[in-house]
């Protein structure tokens, strides 16, 4: 991707159970193995693994990782109001906050994309798939990761036989994330409706 | 030079003593005027003003009375304001309104209806031949069905004589003595009274709510269309038995000459972005021109809904380009049985679409829809593009998300449009769109869907009592969803439904908001 950007690091978080740390891993590998760059992972159930906090930190760099737990993140993702709340301090002042919006209520002190994901995914039928779908979404608000590095990885980390479905949530959250984008563009230049 | 054809309608009254003053002082009327005395202006209606068009001519002059001499009181005021929407639909077919003019004269005004005259002459060569050219039969032309052909092609012999149809036709359910099942049979006995089978060829609605219902599958709505094809085309157009005097058919035949340039865009607001490069084209349909033929008397607006189409693909980054000299897409000239000119217009049409290298057309009519996607290619025709409806385009969009809908404070209901709902399958999609809006309420219509009732006309052949009767009913199912906006998705339904609101007997009764659905999403979607 943007040859400038030289070290990223990501935090995602949310409940146990939402797929928290198989989002970040894949976040990774598609760094890895579709984008050829460095990543790292690091995984943190602690004691609230069963329904509290779980944070997956992933980083992303050109060059090789010494230290894999991040210190100022560039992206938090969160799909949680009480992760929300954990981790909000420490994303960069210019970092990409990322919320599930029916799941987490900013402070409203920054920007913020956010996406129903889980929402979204119980109208596909399958409420595990937010994670997949908020992917899909952090792929196109970022440039963490290349679109089809996203989708190779996550062809390749996800139960046999659903391969199908979760490319399908992928692009929803994708899509998502490309008309959240234009709509911020139009908002910019003063016209959101049709005509006005 | 001597080819130039103006037809002058020229009233008994006034205007015809000056006429005669000249010819008694020995004055030549120009040869190129043809001279058709007629008993007042106000009883030459649009249809027969434009009929001269349609028929090749270069211009045409009504010459009445001066307003207030007028024998029969209104004559000349009705002759107005005809001459000012022919004008204006000349205008939309990029034919110039100076073509048409209306003039008055009193008995002794000889010299000044001499003036005119040449004046009128020299206009019209200065505009040129008219680019129409009247429809001959040529050889390339489909050869006349046989009502055996027919007969076979829709299996009408396979009718059981189950009498399914007549018990859901909307027609006869509205006390009409029509019936489909009893129609069919004395076409395939072949000893019925002709001119009950044309009167009820004519009045039959192509709703295919009976062909929902026939056990045999007999397809009747296109039973009838090539039925009426067989007839008409064998005894000459009936253009006299159609509403508004066949002007709407006229008007879609004379789109037929392939010189003609229209210029129905003009109109369009500044807004709208377009880009003639772009692969994806919409086509717009006739709107502009029943606006203008109603003008006074429902006052559509059913181009807004171009417009409002538009803006909506704009909405979504998508500029499309336009055909410059668009035509009708001909629906109406295949369902009341011109084939012959349905053809020709088909084929143009795809020829202008193909040249212009587009391989998307996008359309918010559903007549345009269902036309330019299906019956092109039962037709016969092989087009190189595909046809989407804006409905489609809108809900994948929408679906992205990332957009919201306004609240609107209405309790809605929605009318389905027979070409989308019965003939495409197409009543879930606008339905997933109308639930998408925020407004008070959505209810359905007692007869909805597959069952739905339409609006009481097609192609504009056969409105009668009856098909007033069912609209009637129709307006009081909308009202008694206690909803206060009828939503629509064709800008015919608009039309007719609006004109059985005008009855001054049942008034205020049936008066009910109409909106489109296009123009509705357009009005309140914004990014979120
Ligand atoms: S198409 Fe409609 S109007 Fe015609 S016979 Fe069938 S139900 Fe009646
Ligand atoms: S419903 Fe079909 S089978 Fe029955 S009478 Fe009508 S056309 Fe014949
Ligand atoms: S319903 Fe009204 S507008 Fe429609 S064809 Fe009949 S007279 Fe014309």
């Amino acid at each position: 991707m943007t040859k400038e950007i030289q070290k990223q690091e990501v935090i995602v978080t949310g409940f146990g159970g939402q797929g928290i740390v198989l989002a970040g891993k894949i976040l990774g590998m598609a760094a890895a193995l579709g984008d050829h760059k460095e990543s790292t992972l690091v995984q943190s159930y602690g004691p609230e693994s069963r329904g509290g906090a779980c944070c997956a930190q992933v980083i992303i760099s050109n060059r090789i990782i010494q230290y894999p737990y991040v210190k100022t993140a560039d992206a938090l993702i969160c799909m949680s109001q009480s992760a929300y709340e954990k981790y909000k301090d420490q994303l960069k002042p210019e970092g990409y906050l990322i919320t599930d919006r029916d799941l987490v209520t900013p402070d409203g002190c920054r920007e913020f994309f956010d996406i129903p994901a889980t929402r979204m995914a119980e109208e596909l039928g399958r409420k595990m798939m937010a994670n997949i779908i908020m992917l899909g979404f952090v792929t196109a608000i970022t440039a963490l990761v290349s679109k089809a590095a996203a989708q190779e990885a996550v062809q390749s980390s996800v139960p046999k036989g659903t391969e199908e479905m979760n490319l399908k949530a992928f692009t929803k959250g994708f899509e998502y994330g490309v008309s959240k984008l234009k709509g911020k563009e139009k908002k910019a230049t003063g016209q959101i409706g049709v005509t006005s | 030079m001597e080819n130039y054809k103006i037809i002058l309608f020229l009233c008994n009254w006034g205007p015809h003593a000056a006429y005669q003053g000249l010819q008694d002082n020995g004055y030549q009327i120009p040869s190129e005027i043809k001279m058709v005395s007629i008993p007042c202006t106000g009883r030459i209606s649009k249809a027969i003003l434009f009929k001269a068009f349609e028929m090749g001519a270069d211009g045409v002059a009504i010459v009445g009375c001066c307003s207030g001499a007028c024998r029969y009181g209104s004559g000349t005021d009705t002759a107005e304001n005809n001459t000012i929407d022919t004008r204006s639909i000349l205008e939309l077919l990029g034919m110039g309104q100076e073509r048409m003019r209306l003039a008055t004269f009193l008995p002794d005004e000889s010299t000044a209806l001499k003036d005119f005259l040449a004046d009128f002459c020299q206009q019209i060569k200065m505009l040129g031949k008219s680019p129409v050219s009247p429809v001959q039969p040529t050889s390339q032309d489909m050869p006349p069905e046989t009502v055996q052909q027919v007969l076979t092609r829709h299996d009408a012999y396979s009718c059981q004589d189950c009498g399914k149809c007549t018990a859901s036709c909307p027609l006869a359910l509205s006390g009409k003595s029509y019936s489909p099942r009893t129609l069919v049979n004395s076409i395939i006995q072949g000893n019925g009274n002709r001119e009950q089978i044309y009167k009820d060829l004519q009045a039959c609605l192509t709703c295919g709510i009976c062909f929902e219902r026939c056990p045999s599958d007999v397809n009747f709505p296109e039973f009838v269309r090539d039925m009426r094809g067989v007839l008409f085309q064998a005894d000459g157009m009936e253009s006299g038995r159609q509403p508004h005097g066949g002007f709407f058919q006229s008007l879609m035949r004379t789109m037929t000459s392939p010189a003609l340039k229209t210029s129905r865009w003009d109109w369009l607001p500044d807004d709208i972005r377009l880009d003639d490069q772009s692969p994806i084209l919409f086509f717009g349909g006739c709107a502009p021109y029943f606006d203008v033929f109603f003008r006074r008397h429902q006052k559509v607006q059913t181009r807004d809904i171009i417009a409002d189409s538009l803006r909506l693909l704009n909405f979504f980054d998508v500029q499309p380009r336009l055909l410059p000299s668009e035509r009708c897409c001909g629906h109406d000239l295949l369902w009341s049985g011109d084939r012959v000119n349905f053809m020709r217009l088909a084929k143009l049409n795809v020829e202008m679409i193909q040249d212009l290298g587009v391989k998307t057309v996008i359309t918010a009519c559903p007549e345009c829809y269902q036309t330019l996607s299906t019956q092109y290619v039962l037709q016969g025709l092989s087009p190189a593009f595909t046809v989407t409806h804006l409905y489609d385009f809108l809900e994948k969009e929408i679906d992205k998300g990332a957009v919201n809908f306004k609240q609107l404070d209405r309790k809605i209901t929605y009318q389905d449009a027979c070409r989308l709902n019965r003939m495409e399958n197409v009543r879930e999609l606008p339905r997933k769109l109308v639930r998408r809006l925020s407004v008070k309420n959505f209810s359905e219509m007692k007869d909805a869907g597959q069952s739905a009732l339409c609006c009481g006309n097609c192609a504009w052949t056969g409105c009668d009592a009856h098909s007033k009767a069912l609209q009637v009913k129709r307006i009081r199912q909308a009202k008694e969803t206690g909803s206060d906006l009828m939503v629509t998705s064709c800008p015919k339904c608009q039309i007719h439904l609006r004109c059985a609101m005008e009855d001054p007997f049942l008034g205020e009764e049936l008066k009910m908001e109409m909106v489109d659905l296009t123009t509705l999403i357009a009005k309140t979607i914004y990014y979120d």
